[in-house]
């Protein structure tokens, strides 16, 4: 797939499954069971997604060039077993990018709007 | 230690039992890492809350299963071309053909038909019920791939036809279904019956001369006499003492009936992929 023909806002908005499976990638490459970790830790715990769920989104992942297979290796952390690890494309770095912009968009309309303000470290919806 | 060991090998290797679901090539190329996955929060869970975070866990992971197999089965489509649909509306049209007659046959062996379903009679009964519904259901598939299949070889005249039985099947389910409830009912029910073999009686004659199929053009019109003649047979002959038409003629209205619907239905499936028609 050419990823220069395909723009990253065709594929917005994204499901919350491939978003967070985005975001989990961002900084490094991961395995599944370390993308479910990740997801989980960071939403602390609201997120929980089954394999189903992750290995679905994988698959129309990798079919749109959103990720890649890096390739299979043991987990140090976990056991020995060769574990397959996937990494993001460009274009999928360009799409989460573009996803969270929108969303940040959003964002600040509910502040203007009187809906959504931050106090302090919290925020709440008014 | 041990004891966590077994829980969790018995709940991946139901897992992994359960993957079946799945798509055959979704299956082929996730299926271990989705077994390995489960795994790692199975064992994780486990050491975390026990019983209780395995069941927790489980409870989760059922309705993820339950919507993604449903996910990727819809994703990977029904590739149902018309060639399979008329191969197996012909299987469907010589199945219900068998549950009919069945149904009909083992049904007047009930020595009284107006009595609630139940007792000793019960066999007869339900197998008339079973056998008429299910034929009848298996009516309607066969001759909407029926005119599916055959409709532009056959002519405006002949794919009219077509589309009346079909009408004429769906009209005689609906009736059959909604039978205990009022005598319209049995109306409809015999009214779309005579409908569905009578238009494919007419539509056997268009399929003799254009030839619409392979071998045994004359199926259809078997098929489609068999309740005609009863009737008429009723008409003209009945017996004067029961007022009814003899059981004979029954009989072989039932056997005209099925006989030709099982050579439309055989037709149907073997001669789809060979006709042009057929295999566009």
């Amino acid at each position: 797939m050419a990823e220069a023909s395909i723009t990253p806002e065709s594929f917005l908005p994204l499901t919350p499954a491939v978003f967070h499976i985005l975001l989990a990638l961002a900084d490094a490459e991961k395995h599944g069971y370390a993308i479910m970790q990740e997801i989980e830790d960071a939403t602390d715990g609201t997120v929980q997604m089954g394999p189903g769920t992750l290995y679905g989104s994988i698959k129309r992942m990798l079919a749109a060039g959103l990720i890649e297979e890096s390739d299979d290796r043991p987990d140090p952390t976990l056991d020995d077993e060769r574990r397959r690890y996937y990494r993001q494309t460009g274009l999928g770095r360009r799409v989460l990018r573009q996803e969270a912009e929108r969303m940040a968009e959003l964002m600040a309309l509910a502040r203007r709007k009187h809906v959504w303000a931050v106090i302090g470290s919290r925020s709440i919806l008014t | 230690m041990r004891e966590s060991a077994a829980t969790v090998d018995l709940s991946v290797r139901v897992y992994t039992w359960l993957l079946a679901a799945y798509p055959g090539s979704f299956r082929a190329e996730y299926g271990n890492h989705m077994a390995q996955v489960f795994r790692d929060v199975c064992m994780r869970d486990f050491r975390r809350g026990g019983a209780r975070g395995l069941s927790s866990l489980w409870a989760r992971t059922s309705l993820d299963l339950l919507r993604t197999t449903v996910e990727e089965h819809i994703e990977r489509g029904i590739d149902m071309s018309r060639e399979k649909f008329v191969r197996w509306s012909g299987w469907a049209l010589m199945a219900g053909a068998v549950l009919f007659a069945a149904g009909l046959i083992l049904g007047s062996f009930d020595p009284s038909d107006m009595d609630p379903v139940g007792g000793v009679d019960a066999f007869y009964e339900i197998s008339q019920v079973v056998g008429l519904a299910l034929g009848h259901v298996l009516f309607v598939i066969g001759l909407l791939g029926l005119r599916s299949g055959y409709a532009i070889r056959s002519g405006s005249l002949g794919a009219g036809l077509l589309l009346l039985a079909v009408i004429g099947s769906v009209v005689s389910l609906g009736g059959l279904l909604s039978m205990s409830s009022t005598e319209a009912a049995w109306t409809a029910w015999m009214g779309g019956f005579l409908t569905m073999t009578l238009t494919l009686a007419v539509f056997g004659i268009v399929a003799m001369r254009r030839r619409v199929f392979s071998r045994w053009n004359f199926a259809p019109v078997l098929a489609g006499v068999g309740l005609p003649l009863l009737f008429g047979i009723g008409i003209a002959g009945v017996d004067s003492v029961s007022g009814q038409a003899p059981e004979w003629a029954s009989f072989v209205a039932v056997a005209l009936t099925a006989v030709g619907l099982i050579l439309v239905g055989y037709r149907m499936q073997a001669d789809a992929g060979t006709t042009p028609e057929v295999a566009a």
